[in-house]
């Protein structure tokens, strides 16, 4: 218990969520969970980039760059899920492998 | 410092309300529970003395993003939208009932809040990054403006 500090738990839960939202999205064939792996995917990333914080006398650099990174994230999120509205009218489905065979 | 039991809770709180927004069949309780673990994760960042992180987080991720893909979920129509499951849409409420109600008489009563930081470190981390980062801010500024006018674009598309 002795070797678990809050950054090695925070670290490891990053890297968790990294990767079962890096393995959604492989294998996803709905656009509307790729979007939502994609936001898993970003919560890992700022919980890492927060947690790199934690050890060192200061952490406003790790809170900045936090706090940029939740602006991004937001703001791909939101033109992501606009785009799926859009092939949606425009193909009526969001399975990746139909709408590229509709495409030709 | 918060103990390691309270950090290592909310981890598990999180990796559970994350595979179940990410492997669930329905669309509705993903919808849900990544609200749920934007919430945990915002309570996170908080704990740690990132007050203005975990505000933002809320905000952005648990607030705005969860309107806009349920609004995303609802014009594609992927999913009926329906809870299904009474009993787990009032055992969920009666969670969030009980944590604004235990929350609030922490905050209300006078009872000590250890864990609040003092609001030096917001408007610390205010100044770090409006001296040292303000092309980054103005960058970011950009992006956020540049995304919100293409989303008003692709939604105000016309048919041709």
């Amino acid at each position: 218990m002795s070797m678990l500090t809050d950054q090695t738990i925070l670290t490891t839960t990053a890297t968790v969520l990294i990767f079962l939202g890096l393995v959604v999205m492989f294998y996803s064939r709905n656009l509307l969970k790729t979007i939502i792996s994609f936001q898993v995917i970003v919560f890992g990333a700022n919980l890492a980039l927060f947690s790199s914080g934690l050890g060192g006398a200061s952490n406003l650099m790790a809170n900045t760059l936090v706090l940029f990174s939740i602006i991004v994230g937001g703001s791909v999120e939101a033109i992501g899920l606009a785009l799926i509205v859009l092939i949606h009218k425009e193909y009526g489905t969001l399975d990746p492998w139909k709408i590229r065979r509709l495409k030709h | 410092m918060m103990p390691v039991e309270v950090t290592l809770l909310l981890s598990a709180a999180l990796i559970v309300t994350i595979i179940a927004a990410l492997f669930s069949r329905s669309m509705s309780i993903t919808v849900i529970m990544l609200f749920y673990a934007s919430l945990v994760l915002g309570i996170i960042f908080t704990l740690y003395q990132g007050v203005l992180v975990g505000l933002l987080h809320i905000i952005t991720f648990a607030g705005a993003m969860s309107v806009i893909l349920l609004t995303a979920v609802l014009m594609t129509g992927e999913s009926d939208l329906n809870i299904g499951n009474r009993s787990l849409a009032a055992v969920l409420s009666a969670v969030t009932i009980l944590v604004v109600a235990a929350s609030s008489y922490s905050l209300f009563s006078g009872a000590p809040t250890s864990t609040m930081p003092s609001p030096d470190s917001t408007m610390e981390l205010l100044s770090f990054v409006w001296t040292y980062r303000p092309w980054d801010l103005l960058i970011l500024i950009i992006i956020f403006a540049g995304a919100m006018i293409s989303l008003v674009n692709l939604f105000s598309k016309k048919e041709r």
